[in-house]
């Protein structure tokens, strides 16, 4: 059959056309953006530690910038003592040999010195700002002017090589440099904060003005003495090159990954760009590709605390180090060597696994791995890419062998996991370790019990809650559904909350109150019922999402619109005690904190803080993890500031924390009178306030609000809610009924329901 | 027009008078048929506009703007922050003829951003192992099980068939567990294994090895041959056509598929074009359709190229004597 | 009416005699040979998955596996979802795939009555195969939903709006995209099978007086009787496959009408609830077993004398 034998060559032909065509498009670019693993497992990394004498003797001190040239690391040192005030200075560390030497630095009183660096020659350029005033006939001073000047000084000596004012370059009042680099043929390039960079040549003249188009998070020289730019763009933060010729930005470079959170770029030595975030790696402008090194977790360091990185000509990388959260901290060298993995004795691995990582869980970790020989914390994270593959992960490693052995639940609806079995009962373990439940709020142990059964480590938490006048409420700790919206409909308000959509209002009556709707045992389900048909209708009075007045500054302030009762509720978090004194200031009057609407009128709801961690009853090293868990439950670190936000868990801390808040702080002025002063201010929308030491009074009634919490928030599944919000979307829009509507959320929750019977 | 022995008017006519009522039911029939047939072939002419449509709707949206199918489709395809859908509320309609042609879509996909031919080629490259894997193995089998029958053999295949029937879920925790403790789980090796092994071209293969008569392949044997040659032979040219059509059936089967490659291969990067396809969200529904032409291509052109052999084999396949 | 029988040779499989025995033993083993790497895939692959699940149903829990027997399964039973998925999967393979059978048998004999453009017709029914779920998903929401066009339409009759997707009707919007779907390799199998119908019979047939439908019901039925239970048997499989767009229109739980096993199966896997997952399946496999069964036996009943 020739027609067949003709269209089969035809249709070949176009396969392999296409196929070609394919290829060609697709390998060509395809390949390159993967990042390349390293994952030398013959090779461990070591940190070490070196300490600088800086020769200033203060409480406070902290580097203020870090450039490193060479194997020399230039620092900007800032200190202040009660006696001298502030200090500052430059000084040169050799990180090879470890000496330190200051360059002296020539400065008038009102001499600011701000960014620095440093040329090929080993010259320091630093900018100087100016502040003068003149006085008026009271001495006192006015016509503030400023000026800015660029001083390239020699790092041995000091000697001023060159000196600019450079204060006419910039077109504005009070120009302020934020960035300074410098490039190969020795440019200045630098950037004030308005987008545009302004290059000065060697001889320190201007040459070129460049906009950046979007404003910049750091500029850095690449080894080839090129100057790019850190813009944080669509898929994170890009490095765009800077282009002096044609004077604009260019393209964002390829290949380079995994960015986010405190993520800075430095000059490489061995490769163009060393990157340092939460790992360190190597970028070749040239072939585009980045090399993973290792992550600072890894070497038991915070990347938080880390100010500058670079690397040494040996291959090390260097790290300035400061724990600024702990007080009296002094800054730290840390370089970080390759070593063979057979030197290093290894520890057993205990593996923690969390959609992201806590800050506080993150020091405990770092505290632990570095404290304990036998046991080391990996930690892996989930949620760094995609959110939902993530969480398919988590939830697939769960079931298997691949399960972390300890499992952080904050992000995830813990009730639904911790009734599966797949954790260990901790109660046993806490008698083992001393721990006594007396010592620990019992509402919140009891509200993350399953059967009795505890399954989580919380270390603090805070209670999500609604107030209103109590005025208006009466003295009542909770209500049910029908109660409130009886309340709410016999006031009919502007809005109930402020920004009330009916979109959101209806969500915050039904979010926490599902199970008003459901009655577990028996599965059935009641959202072709009154009470929801009559929240859907209640919703529906206000307007909805798109037609809302989204402009904030016309609007009243939510202060002034409470006193007026033209807001009814407040929804917040209480999580300190100064919030809770905020929220009361600025309701002006007693407050009930009624709560989300429960029919057991129990509405004030827990948040856990710093984790919500279970112990896997798969787990080959319980005893490991556990040792980690008690940790966060020892007296010491619930008594340690270890969080500023949220309550600890153990009674004796929480008093303690108590005690602290009730405690005025003084200053002295100038008639040597011990003035009390403010803890803090707290503001919120257009009210401020000035917190001070809070009453007895007040300590009772924030204990009273955490004691009466008992549920955890959060725990509603999200396939629930996603039917209801689909759903009722068609009653909002006015197109369904609200009995339809109704009956078709019956109607799909039934089924879930059933399913779980 | 040969005379027949049967009784009937016809017996008694004239020759001609014969002929003439002949020549006369002739054109009563046909234009019955005639019409009989424009009927028929008016009645396939609708049903085939309706089932090309979704093709012709792909191919034509693909030639559109981003921002006119957004502006189109935005609501159809958009996902709200918790996964789930974003109600319509606005009616919408479907665009045959795009307002302004361009090429904007496949620009982007097939020269800026090469994750979709990434993903293309994820495809081939798990498919084409299994297609081709499959018939070999079934090959083998179908030979086994048509020679020399045995009630064991029966109950076998028996089995087979039960297993072919078998939705997916069933299977795929297991597979899951049983690859893990293969150790070959988030590889390739994960998805052509089992694909590889699947009861579905042994079935087909079987059934019409079978009708190949016993004698031919009894013949041989007495003439001395071997059970290899027989197999090289005999059944294997004969199956050439039943192999091509299974191979397409395959072929557009593991195309198709989903959830194995979601639950097995954990890194997004082997992820195969059907997989990114089903979870297009408001982001990317810009370049859906030219993804989606794209995606469809290598069926067309599979099942354009093999029709012939599709049409023959499964011609057997029904069973009818061969 | 009586066939007469064509040259035929004797079905395979029944024993002959013959001289060398010893040959055909080696033979024996020799295609047992050829069988192994199917069947040792198979094993690993589908029979060892099937074990583990038969497993998971009968204990309580992955973490201590206590046996429980029956316990699982008695729950299942009971459990009000499964129920419910039960009957729908039931009544939608018991509607579509007759109707998916049926159906294509009527399309193909119109196309096998020499009209023109048969080929080209034929590409056409097939191409729904091929075009990717997401494409068919976007048509159908936007056919079917509450402001979709079918209401649109319906507007212009004067009636009411039809929520389709979240009533009743759901069912009906199932089975038209899954005889979208599959009418056209129902057909072409069928249009095969069609023409390749002795000729020579047929022509008997006219000549001995039969009647179109004499002719269809005793001598088209019975040689395609095979290929019926094919069609059947794939059109069963396919009717699971449905799940897929389903699933991809109405998310985990739909209406309570569109609510089929896989979806069961799908969201207790989800909820690592293995045991449900398991007996659940267990379930379906025995019912399909038994089905496919009766299948069997009623087309080795029907075309027992047309061939072996």
């Amino acid at each position: 059959m020739k027609n067949d034998k003709n269209r089969r060559k035809t249709a070949t032909a176009f396969i392999a056309l296409f196929l070609a065509m394919i290829m060609l498009a697709g390998c060509g670019k395809g390949k390159d953006d993967k990042e390349e693993e390293s994952s030398k497992k013959e090779f461990v990394y070591v940190p070490e530690y070196h300490q600088i004498d800086f020769g200033i003797s203060s409480e406070n001190m902290n580097i203020s910038q870090t450039v490193a040239s060479g194997d020399y690391m230039y620092m900007q040192v800032n200190a202040w003592n009660e006696e001298s005030g502030s200090e500052n200075g430059i000084f040169r560390y050799n990180m090879v040999e470890g000496t330190l030497d200051e360059i002296p630095l020539e400065l008038g009183e009102n001499d600011w010195p701000g960014q620095i660096c440093v040329t090929p020659e080993g010259d320091v350029a630093v900018i100087i700002s100016r502040t003068s005033y003149e006085l008026d006939e009271n001495g006192e001073p006015i016509n503030y002017s400023s000026s800015l000047e660029l001083r390239v000084i020699s790092s041995k000596d000091g000697s001023v090589k060159n000196s600019q004012d450079i204060t006419g370059i910039f077109g504005e009042e009070d120009p302020y440099i934020q960035y300074l680099s410098m490039d190969g043929k020795g440019n200045y390039y630098l950037y004030g904060g308005d987008q545009t960079i302004f290059v000065i040549s060697q001889e320190l003249q201007k040459i070129a003005e460049i906009k950046t188009g979007d404003w910049i998070n750091g500029m850095v020289a690449s080894k080839e003495g090129d100057i790019y730019v850190n813009i944080y763009g669509e898929k994170g933060p890009e490095l765009r090159k800077v282009d002096l010729a044609s004077k604009s930005i260019g393209e964002s470079l390829e290949g380079l990954g995994g960015g986010y959170g405190n993520a800075e770029y430095y000059t490489g030595v061995s490769k163009s760009i060393m990157f340092s975030g939460e790992k360190v790696a190597l970028y070749d402008i040239a072939s585009k590709t980045q090399e993973d090194i290792f992550s600072w977790l890894d070497v038991d360091v915070n990347s938080n605390y880390i100010r500058g990185a670079g690397e040494l000509s040996d291959g090390r990388i260097w790290a300035v180090y400061q724990d600024y959260e702990t007080e009296n901290s002094k800054p730290e060298l840390l370089t970080v060597k390759k070593e063979k993995a057979d030197n290093v004795t290894p520890k057993e691995e205990i593996t923690y696994g969390t959609m992201a990582l806590d800050w506080d869980v993150k020091r405990m970790i770092i505290d632990f791995n570095k404290s304990n020989e036998k046991y080391r914390i990996v930690v892996k994270e989930y949620g760094t890419e995609d959110y939902q593959t993530g969480r398919t992960q988590f939830n697939a490693d769960l079931t298997t062998k691949n399960c972390p052995d300890l499992v952080e639940l904050s992000a995830l609806n813990y009730t639904q996991y911790a009734s599966k079995g797949i954790f260990e009962d901790l109660y046993p373990y806490m008698d083992q370790s001393g721990l006594k439940k007396e010592d620990f709020l019992e509402n919140v142990l009891k509200a993350y019990e399953v059967d009795g059964k505890l399954y989580a480590v919380v270390p603090g938490f805070y209670v999500t809650t609604t107030m209103a006048k109590q005025s208006m409420v009466g003295d009542i700790t909770g209500w049910t559904l029908a109660e409130m919206l009886d309340f709410v409909e016999k006031n009919d308000p502007e809005n109930i909350f402020d920004g009330g959509a009916r979109e959101s209002i209806f969500y915050y009556f039904i979010y926490n109150n599902i199970d008003e709707f459901i009655d577990w045992e028996t599965g059935k389900c009641f959202f072709d019922g009154e009470d929801f048909i009559r929240t859907l209708e209640f919703a529906a009075k206000f307007p909805s999402y798109e037609e809302m007045n989204m402009d904030y500054s016309e609007r009243e302030g939510i202060y002034s619109r409470l006193k007026a009762n033209k807001i009814l509720l407040m929804q917040s978090s209480i999580s300190s005690v100064q919030q809770f004194q905020m929220m009361m200031g600025m309701f002006g009057e007693k407050v009930s904190f009624v709560g989300y609407p429960n029919n057991e009128r129990k509405g004030n709801l827990i948040q856990s803080t710093g984790g919500c961690i279970g112990l896997s009853a798969k787990s080959k090293n319980k005893e490991g993890a556990w040792e980690f868990l008690s940790g966060l439950w020892s007296k010491e670190y619930q008594e340690s500031k270890y969080s500023d936000w949220g309550f600890p868990v153990m009674k004796s801390a929480l008093e303690k924390k108590f005690k602290e808040d009730m405690t005025p702080e003084y200053y002295e002025d100038e008639n040597g009178e011990q003035i009390e002063q403010s803890k803090t201010s707290w503001g919120y929308d257009d009210f401020n306030m000035e917190i001070y030491a809070a009453t007895q009074e007040e300590i009772d009634q924030v204990r009273a609000l955490l004691e009466s919490a008992e549920k955890i928030s959060g725990n509603v599944d999200e396939q629930l809610t996603n039917i209801i919000t689909e759903e009722s979307a068609a009653f909002f829009k006015g197109q369904k009924s609200a009995a339809d509507t109704a009956n078709v959320i019956q109607n799909r929750i039934q089924i879930y329901v059933n399913e779980n019977q | 027009m040969a005379v027949r022995k049967s009784a009937g008017r016809l017996d008694n006519l004239s020759e001609e008078r014969f002929d003439k009522k002949v020549k006369r039911k002739k054109k009563i029939k046909n234009t019955r048929q005639f019409v009989r047939i424009s009927f028929a072939t008016m009645f396939a002419a609708c049903f085939a506009v309706l089932f090309l449509m979704p093709i012709v709707l792909t191919l034509t949206n693909s030639f559109m703007s981003a921002s006119e199918i957004s502006a189109n489709y935005g609501q159809v395809f958009a996902t709200s922050d918790t996964g789930g859908k974003v109600y319509i509320s606005e009616r919408v309609n479907l665009k045959f003829i795009p307002d302004m042609v361009s090429f904007s879509q496949y620009a982007t996909v097939l020269l800026k951003s090469p994750e979709y031919l990434l993903k293309f080629w994820n495809s081939v490259i798990l498919v084409v192992p299994i297609v081709g894997f499959q018939i070999l193995v079934a090959m083998g089998a179908s030979y086994g099980f048509t020679r020399y029958r045995g009630r064991i053999k029966e109950m076998i295949f028996f089995l087979y068939i039960i297993l072919m029937l078998m939705p997916y879920q069933v299977t795929l925790v297991p597979n899951y567990l049983v690859s893990d403790w293969l150790h070959i789980l988030d590889t390739n090796w994960a998805i052509w294994l089992p694909g590889i092994f699947s009861p579905f071209a042994v079935f087909l293969l079987t059934k019409y090895m079978r009708r190949i008569p016993v004698s031919v392949m009894e013949a041989a044997q007495i003439d001395g041959a071997g059970e290899w040659q027989i197999f090289r032979k005999i059944c294997m040219p004969l199956c050439k056509g039943a192999m091509c059509s299974i191979a397409i059936l395959i072929f557009i089967d593991y195309w198709n598929m989903v959830e194995q490659p979601l639950i097995l291969l954990s890194d997004a990067e082997k992820h195969p074009l059907s997989v990114f396809l089903s979870k297009i969200n408001a982001g990317e529904i810009g370049l859906a359709f030219a993804v989606a032409t794209i995606y469809m291509v290598p069926p067309i052109l599979v099942f354009l190229y093999g029709e012939d052999y599709l049409v023959e084999g499964i011609t057997y396949q029904g069973g009818i004597k061969g | 009416m009586r066939l007469f029988k064509g040259r035929r040779d004797k079905p395979a499989g029944k024993s002959r005699k013959t001289n060398s025995n010893r040959r055909d033993r080696r033979g024996k083993q020799i295609s047992v040979l050829y069988l192994l790497p199917s069947v040792i895939g198979v094993l690993l692959f589908f029979v060892l998955p099937f074990f583990i699940v038969i497993y998971y149903s009968v204990i309580d829990d992955p973490i201590n596996a206590e046996f429980v027997f029956f316990d699982n399964f008695v729950m299942v039973f009971h459990n009000a979802a499964f129920q419910q998925a039960a009957k729908n999967t039931m009544i939608f393979s018991a509607a579509a795939v007759p109707l998916a059978v049926v159906l294509s048998l009527l399309l193909a004999m119109m196309l096998e009555s020499k009209i023109p453009f048969k080929s080209q017709f034929r590409t056409f029914f097939l191409s729904p195969m091929m075009v990717p779920i997401a494409s068919v998903v976007l048509i159908w929401q936007v056919l079917f939903h509450y402001n979709g066009m079918m209401n649109e339409v319906l507007g212009w009759f004067g009636r009411d709006k039809v929520d389709w997707l979240n009533s009743a009707y759901a069912q009906v919007v199932i089975v038209v995209l899954f005889l979208w779907k599959n009418l056209g390799y129902n057909m072409i199998l069928f249009m095969a099978a069609l023409s390749s119908i002795p000729k020579d019979i047929l022509e008997v047939a006219v000549l001995e007086s039969a009647t179109p439908v004499q002719i269809f019901w005793h001598i088209k039925l019975r040689y395609m009787s095979s290929t019926i239970l094919f069609v059947t048997i794939m059109s069963l499989i396919n009717s699971f496959k449905v799940f897929r767009e389903i699933y991809l229109l109405k998310g985990d739980y739909p209406y309570d009408t569109m609510y089929m096993l896989q979806h069961f199966m799908n969201n207790t896997f989800g909820k690592l609830d293995y045991q449900k997952m398991s007996a659940a399946a267990i379930m379906m496999a025995v019912v399909m077993v038994v089905l496919i069964g009766i299948l069997f036996l009623t087309e080795n009943y029907f075309g027992k004398d047309v061939e072996g």
